[in-house]
């Protein structure tokens, strides 16, 4: 029954040192995620959320506990093969974009690609073509700076979907932007989950909700139901 | 990650920094072309003195002098003996110096014994009058500047200095001196004298045909007038009114001929250990190639300081790259980017850079070497018309290996300043990285 889910997680547990205090960013955690949904992810503010999606992404190991992602378990990788599996299988988008500022949005979405040993005449190909998807086909040659907010978040989910990963990683992809431009997000990550995407989100934003299959509520750095959710954290929320 | 990628990406990256790495380069440069220009200005001097030595004559040659006399306090107690004894260059010694492993030749020297002068017309000229029993003189590495090296009796080669002694004794102080005279195919008289008991001068002259002038050598044989040994030994018995017997009393001199450039130095110890003084110019070329080796590891080392300036500089920009370039390494190993992928290319753009300032030190020690070259050669070889001697034929001398050895070892003094920061760079954990401000 467990392995239908894409992702699973066991007891999964990372802890952060700081001094002499330790915090359990992420604390016990399980969850299963199944294959072609749209998960929202929803928590208040430091209850580990990036801190989840970083260890699913591979971008980071759990103190203990185990991920399960398609075949891969990330807790038993070296270091090549976390990159390997971070090449291979997950696309990442962040709420600050993460754009290299001196490159233009082609060289942006093509750079993944460097790394994955695609021919450089096919780069450009499949790099435009994945900014005319996110309809940026006229700003191929502007830089970061040169675009507004919103299209440089669309020109982040080319590059995260250069080498067609199956699992989107997005962590609060509309936090940094306004409200027009958030819309337009979410709906090309909806597209991305009608196509046969995997979409995992990190949002505030309850307009997310609508176009989630799936909703995980985390406290304290552990997966709880929406009740003990609403329960808990409405009125802090206030 | 392809290596062709790879390579392209470290050119793309350096591209897009340009001025900065030019800066970080420059040092390079100045390290680089310090160690190619003194490296090679010593090359030039060694170049030069070896020149120099090389027209000394042959280098297999070994010049044997008579032993030194030995100390009378040293022999046991029972005195009595007059002068102290030289070791003396007799047949018996040739016989021993020829059973020595690489001797090709011995010739035996002898000396003119008492004053001599040498007449041609109303010049005169004073010139060391030697005897050898050779029919060539090219057997000595002597080549003739003009005429031959033929010698026959009864007639005389003259060194390349000695031609240019003639002058005219009855000329007054200022007048200009005569220029040298051609004396190819002329007969001189060498008029030598000795005095009776009564100190009267008795002088006695002799007739040679000059068949020839040798090429300068800066070396004794340039004030010589090489007649056969054959000729000089009843000038000798004239002048010391004895009978001479070299073959038991021993020569002035042996000019032993090793049969190769390499066995000519252990041939040299080998005949001091015999108890002659024994010398070969080949000593002075070894000497001098150790003098160089030093002067040369010296001024590469003054060089390679301001190379290890560079590279200080070097791991310096590397650093500051990687903490401005932190978001951008997080987000490479985000999307993929091994650490071997992320060392690479660090560790690339480091050795880039020294490569790139690599090759403009070694244009510009080279070109300076060129320039150096131009001006110095200009001055030094008037100068060295001025005071006599052979004009230098290089300053500067950069071998063919340096321009080579420079550019890589650039970009390995490069690589290695880039390790540090890129072994950071490689192993930085992606969420710190992305996380940085
Ligand atoms: N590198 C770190 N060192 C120490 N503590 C950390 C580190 N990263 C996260 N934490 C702590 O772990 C907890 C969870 O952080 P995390 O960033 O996952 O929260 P979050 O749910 O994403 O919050 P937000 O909604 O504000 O982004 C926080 O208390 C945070 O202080
Ligand atoms: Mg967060």
């Amino acid at each position: 029954m467990e392995t239908h889910g894409l992702i699973l997680t066991k007891r999964l547990v990372k802890a952060f040192k700081m001094g002499q205090q330790k915090v359990l960013a992420v604390n016990g955690l399980e969850i299963q995620i199944q294959s072609n949904s749209f998960t929202a992810i929803m928590g208040p503010s430091g209850s580990g959320k990036s801190t989840l999606l970083y260890l699913l992404g591979g971008l980071d190991r759990p103190t203990s506990g185990s991920i399960i992602v398609g075949e891969s378990i990330l807790d038993h990788m070296d270091e090549n093969e976390l990159a390997a599996y971070r090449r291979q299988k997950v696309g990442f988008i962040f709420q600050s974009f993460n754009l290299v500022q001196s490159m233009t949005a082609l060289e942006n979405v093509e750079f993944p690609m460097w790394f994955s040993g695609v021919p450089p005449k096919y780069r450009r190909q499949r790099a435009g073509e994945l900014l005319k998807r996110v309809g940026l086909e006229d700003r191929l040659l502007h830089r970061p700076a040169e675009l507004s907010g919103g299209q440089q978040q669309r020109v982040a989910i080319a590059r995260a979907l250069v080498n067609d990963p199956a699992l989107i990683l997005a962590d609060e992809p509309t936090g940094n932007l306004d409200t027009q431009s958030g819309q337009n997000i979410m709906q090309l990550l909806s597209e991305l989950h009608r196509d046969g995407k995997t979409i995992l989100v990190v949002s505030h934003d309850t307009r997310m909700l609508r176009y989630a299959t799936d909703v995980i509520y985390i406290l304290d750095g552990r997966a709880v139901s929406e009740m003990e959710y609403r329960s808990n954290s409405e009125p802090s929320m206030q | 990650m392809k290596l062709l990628d790879l390579l392209r990406m470290i050119l793309d990256n350096l591209n897009r920094r340009k001025s900065r790495v030019a800066l970080t380069a420059v040092g390079v440069v100045i390290g680089t072309a310090s160690v190619v220009l003194l490296i090679s200005f010593a090359n030039g001097m060694q170049q030069n003195t070896a020149n120099q030595i090389g027209n000394m004559g042959d280098l297999t040659t070994i010049f044997v002098y008579p032993g030194a006399p030995m100390e009378v306090g040293a022999r046991s107690g029972g005195g009595g003996m007059g002068a102290p004894l030289e070791k003396p260059l007799n047949n018996e010694a040739i016989e021993q110096i020829s059973t020595l492993p690489g001797v090709s030749q011995i010739i035996p020297r002898v000396d003119l014994m008492g004053g001599s002068m040498i007449k041609f017309g109303k010049l005169e000229a004073w010139a060391s009058v030697v005897g050898l029993p050779i029919q060539d003189a090219s057997v000595l590495g002597y080549t003739a500047k003009e005429g031959t090296t033929q010698l026959e009796r009864g007639t005389a080669i003259l060194g390349g200095w000695a031609v240019k002694n003639f002058y005219d004794p009855s000329m007054r102080p200022g007048q200009e001196p005569p220029p040298p005279p051609d004396l190819a195919g002329q007969q001189v008289r060498v008029v030598i004298f000795k005095y009776s008991e009564d100190g009267q001068e008795i002088r006695k002259t002799y007739s040679f045909r000059i068949v020839g002038v040798l090429a300068e050598t800066q070396a004794e044989a340039d004030s010589w007038l090489l007649v056969r040994m054959d000729d000089l030994i009843p000038m000798n018995e004239w002048a010391t009114g004895q009978r001479a017997n070299y073959k038991r009393n021993g020569y002035h001199q042996l000019i032993v001929k090793a049969d190769g450039v390499d066995t000519v130095v252990e041939l040299t110890k080998q005949i001091t250990e015999m108890g002659y003084m024994a010398w070969t110019p080949q000593g002075i070329v070894q000497g001098m190639n150790s003098l160089f080796t030093i002067i040369q590891v010296i001024f590469g080392g003054i060089g390679a300081i301001a190379l290890l300036v560079a590279a200080i500089g070097i791991a310096n920009t590397m650093t500051m790259a990687i903490l401005e370039r932190t978001r951008e390494i997080g987000l490479m190993k985000a999307i993929g980017a091994s650490n071997r992928d992320v060392l690479s290319i660090f560790l690339g753009e480091a050795a880039g850079i020294g490569l790139v300032g690599g090759l403009g030190g070694v244009l510009f020690g080279w070109g300076g070497g060129k320039m150096l070259n131009l001006v110095l050669l200009q001055t030094l070889t008037t100068q060295a018309a001025e005071n006599g001697g052979l004009p230098p034929t290089v300053v500067v001398y950069t071998p063919a290996w340096l321009p080579f050895f420079a550019v890589l070892f650039a970009a390995a003094i490069g690589l290695l300043s880039g390790l540090y920061p890129a072994l950071r760079a490689a192993t930085l954990e992606p969420v710190t990285a992305l996380k940085y401000e």
